[in-house]
């Protein structure tokens, strides 16, 4: 049975804070009643995973680590939500593997496919960069090397 | 620039470590990948690589590995995102925007002043016009057909409804009956997801009651062990008394402690083979045959010592070794049938259907090898056995029961008795039904309704005690008992209850049982009560009612006595109030019992023996090996038993 996943660009709006705090404050609350649903964790999680702040995202995703852990049935599910976690976060390796795990038990699942899709671009996209930067370090290196013959020359 | 190389040789140093040895990416794209976000990490994010960021990549390592089974139950049902859209508080924001579009425009009444003061509280400030709205985008403008006018119109028409004026439009309707739709569905996923947690709630209320069954049942467990171990330390105390006395000369007779401890009254484990611990517990290891009527009575020394029995056929009780299960010998002398025997060491005593009460010793047993001589019967009036009271003080020896034995193997003069029975006591009028004796006391219940007390050392009969005058002059008025009672004036006699085999007798023994304990005696009678007695006086000074059906088998301790009778109940009495302590129902009638601190062991018309166990409060059933045709008579001691039934066995038991 599919399962039903919102698209990468729900991660991208964010909550408000007082909602955020809502959802905080529930869980908080079941925490200190030691019986924590799983709804409520997801609800926080998602919440922070939304955020824009950094340290949110790594709190949420920590904690959809801790749901895979503990509930095997929603584990499916938090595949997803732990690679558009990384993915958000910039961990793309990470973030491929889980997406991959999906896409080995659901290969026909759309947001799966295109949170792929998105990884791939991300890590061409840095590719890139990189390169850039290796040649621009490797054209000052040449340049470097040529100032010194030279002067070893002279 | 060569600072920022090695920066970022570092830093694609580390994540390359992070990431391990990937799969589907090639080496190079993971180096320029990882140097492309080298600026990122340097320039534009500020943020510092904390340990918790390095906590989620080592966790996804462990994660990645583990199983993913199909989701079932609540996780196929309602997905974690659907949840979420549930949940989350702006969930409830369409409602809120409902309502308010059903606002109507009335003219203010100061409804809040009305109801702060209704209840009571004070309403301080005045009020600002208008409620907060959530958010400015859900307030709907509602066309006003009328105008604010209206109300400095002083002529009233007549009201109106309220919601008469109100016009919403379709368009916000079809909007509202969407969102409506939408509301419903997510209470529906909420409902989903509190259902599903209820189960799992349930699910772990019920593993704890378990576990806490379980506990409880070790509980009970423990405490009947400690039980074990008090009555063992009693026993090891009496023990330590008995050697310490034993180092000691013998002197003045003041000093002496009480060493002979009635076996009845014995409470720590008795001296057993190492062997017998390696019998499996609750199976008869062990079958006498040889009598060919009921089993009326039995006794046993001690375990694997010697035992005495006696059927309703033979008028002379067996004697037997319970180290070889043979036969050793029979007693010889009752005329008729043996109905009550208590056997001490080597002492017997033995109580018969024609009202004599014979004391045997059982060390003569093998003595009397021509079975067929006839031992003499000699009358009280005969026996003047002063002989004896040189003997009375010497008690130093452990196990000893008074020196009735001793005076008989010195004396031979006066007492011409042949082989084993010492002493013949004739008084009663009936059968004799019951009988206890400790050291010299002796305590007999006969047919004749009347309990005597003897002295074993004289022989002679020191009191006698009326239970028919008893009952016509109780001491105080007590509740009425059984209608056969009433027939307690002429011959008692009382059908039983049918046994488990159908079979049922006339039971006609007035007096069930006796036991005494210093100067308190009890006794349970054919009426169904139970009386204590004081027995320097002679008389009851207190009745147990209760019982239905007389009484067949009776013991007590320091708390508590247990009787069982014909009714087929047992009762268990607590001392110091008289009352019921608890009531023991059974299927037939009950024939003889016995009870320590952790259990009742009961014949009760089966073939199996019954065991209660006092602290779990269970019942459980002795049957392996047992008997083919109801039990009538047992006998334990530690974890030694002895039973007899109506199928002429006796069977012997490891407890």
């Amino acid at each position: 049975m599919p399962s039903e996943l919102p698209y990468a660009a729900d991660a991208e709006e964010s909550l408000s804070f007082d909602e955020l705090q809502v959802l905080r404050l529930q869980y908080e609350k079941e925490i200190s009643q030691s019986h924590v649903t799983v709804q409520t964790t997801f609800n926080y999680a998602w919440g922070l995973v939304k955020s824009p702040m950094k340290d949110h995202q790594v709190e949420g995703v920590r904690l959809l680590g801790e749901l895979y852990r503990n509930e095997p049935t929603r584990r499916r599910e938090c595949l997803y939500y732990l690679g558009l976690g990384h993915y958000k976060l910039g961990n793309y390796e990470q973030a491929r593997r889980f997406n991959n795990l999906l896409l080995d038990k659901e290969p026909t699942n759309l947001q799966a496919q295109s949170l792929a899709s998105l990884i791939d671009k991300k890590v061409t996209q840095e590719g890139y960069i990189g390169m850039a930067i290796a040649g621009g370090a490797a054209a000052l290196g040449t340049l470097v090397l040529a100032a010194i013959i030279r002067r070893a020359h002279k | 620039m060569t600072p920022r190389m090695v920066n970022a040789a570092t830093i694609s140093g580390k994540p390359r470590q992070v990431a391990g040895s990937s799969s589907s990416l090639s080496r190079s794209r993971v180096d320029f990948a990882t140097l492309g976000r080298a600026p990122m990490r340097l320039g534009i994010g500020t943020r510092r690589i904390t340990s918790r960021d390095l906590q989620i990549v080592e966790a996804s390592e462990e994660l990645l590995e583990a199983e993913i089974p199909e989701p079932e139950g609540v996780a196929q049902d309602v997905s974690l995102i659907r949840g979420f859209n549930a949940t989350i508080p702006s969930a409830d924001k369409g409602r809120s925007r409902r309502r308010q579009t059903r606002n109507v425009d009335a003219p203010r009444m100061g409804l809040k002043k009305l109801g702060m003061s209704a209840r009571g509280l004070m309403v301080d400030e005045e009020e600002h016009e208008g409620e907060s709205v959530a958010s400015e985008e859900d307030v709907v403008m509602v066309g006003r057909p009328e105008p604010r006018g209206r109300n400095l119109r002083p002529k009233k028409k007549g009201r109106q409804s309220l919601s008469a004026g109100k016009v919403i439009g379709t368009d916000e309707l079809k909007r509202q009956t969407h969102e409506i739709k939408r509301d419903k569905e997510n209470l529906h996923v909420r409902k989903s997801l509190i259902e599903g947690e209820i189960k799992e709630i349930s699910h772990k209320i019920q593993t704890l009651d378990n576990l806490r069954a379980k506990l409880q049942e070790d509980l009970l467990k423990l405490q009947e062990d400690e039980l074990e171990l008090d009555d063992e330390l009693e026993g090891v105390k009496e023990r330590l008394d008995i050697e310490e006395s034993r180092s000691r000369p013998p002197k003045a007779r003041t000093q002496q402690p009480h060493v002979a401890q009635s076996s009845r009254r014995r409470k720590g484990p008795a001296f057993l083979p190492s062997e017998h611990d390696e019998l499996p517990p609750g199976v008869a290891f062990m079958s006498l045959t040889g009598h060919n009527g009921p089993i009326t009575a039995l006794d046993f020394s001690e375990p694997y010592g010697t035992l005495v029995t006696a059927s309703q056929e033979e008028f002379a009780p067996k004697v037997w070794d319970l180290l070889s299960g043979e036969e050793i010998g029979r007693l010889k002398g009752h005329r008729s049938t043996v109905k009550c025997i208590q056997v001490e060491d080597h002492v017997c005593l033995t109580g018969g259907e024609d009202g004599s009460v014979r004391l045997w010793d059982l060390r003569r047993v093998d003595e009397d090898e021509d079975w067929d001589k006839e031992s003499e019967i000699v009358s009280l009036s005969e026996i003047a056995e002063e002989e004896e009271v040189d003997e009375f003080g010497g008690r130093t020896k452990a196990k000893t029961n008074g020196s009735i034995r001793q005076g008989e193997s010195e004396a031979g003069s006066v007492s011409e008795k042949e082989g084993p029975c010492v002493r013949v006591l004739e008084g009663h009028s009936k059968a004799v039904t019951a009988l206890y004796f400790e050291d010299d006391c002796l305590v007999t219940g006969a047919s004749d309704k009347t309990m005597r007390q003897w002295d074993l050392t004289t022989g002679q009969c020191v009191m006698t005690m009326d239970i028919l005058w008893a009952i016509s002059h109780p001491p105080t008025a007590g509740p009425g008992l059984f209608p056969g009672a009433a027939a307690a004036a002429g011959t008692f006699a009382v059908p039983t209850p049918p046994y488990a085999d159908g079979t049922w007798d006339m039971y006609q023994d007035f007096v069930g049982a006796v036991q005494f304990w210093g100067y308190a005696l009890m006794s349970g009678s054919g009426d169904g009560a139970v009386r204590m007695w004081d027995m320097r006086t002679g008389q009851p000074h207190r009745t147990l009612f209760g019982h239905t059906g007389p009484v067949t088998s009776l013991q007590f301790d320091e708390l508590h006595a247990v009787t069982g009778s014909l009714d087929k109940s047992i009762r268990i009495w607590d001392l110091r109030t008289g009352g019921i302590f608890e009531t023991l129902k059974y299927d037939h009638a009950v024939t003889g019992l016995q009870f320590d601190t952790r259990k009742v062991v009961a014949a009760a018309g089966e073939n199996g023996l019954k065991v209660y166990n006092r602290t779990s409060m269970q019942h459980s059933t002795l049957i392996t090996n047992g008997h083919t045709r109801p039990v009538q008579k047992l006998r334990y001691m530690d974890k030694y038993m002895v039973s007899g039934g109506r199928d002429s066995i006796v069977k012997v038991w490891a407890l």
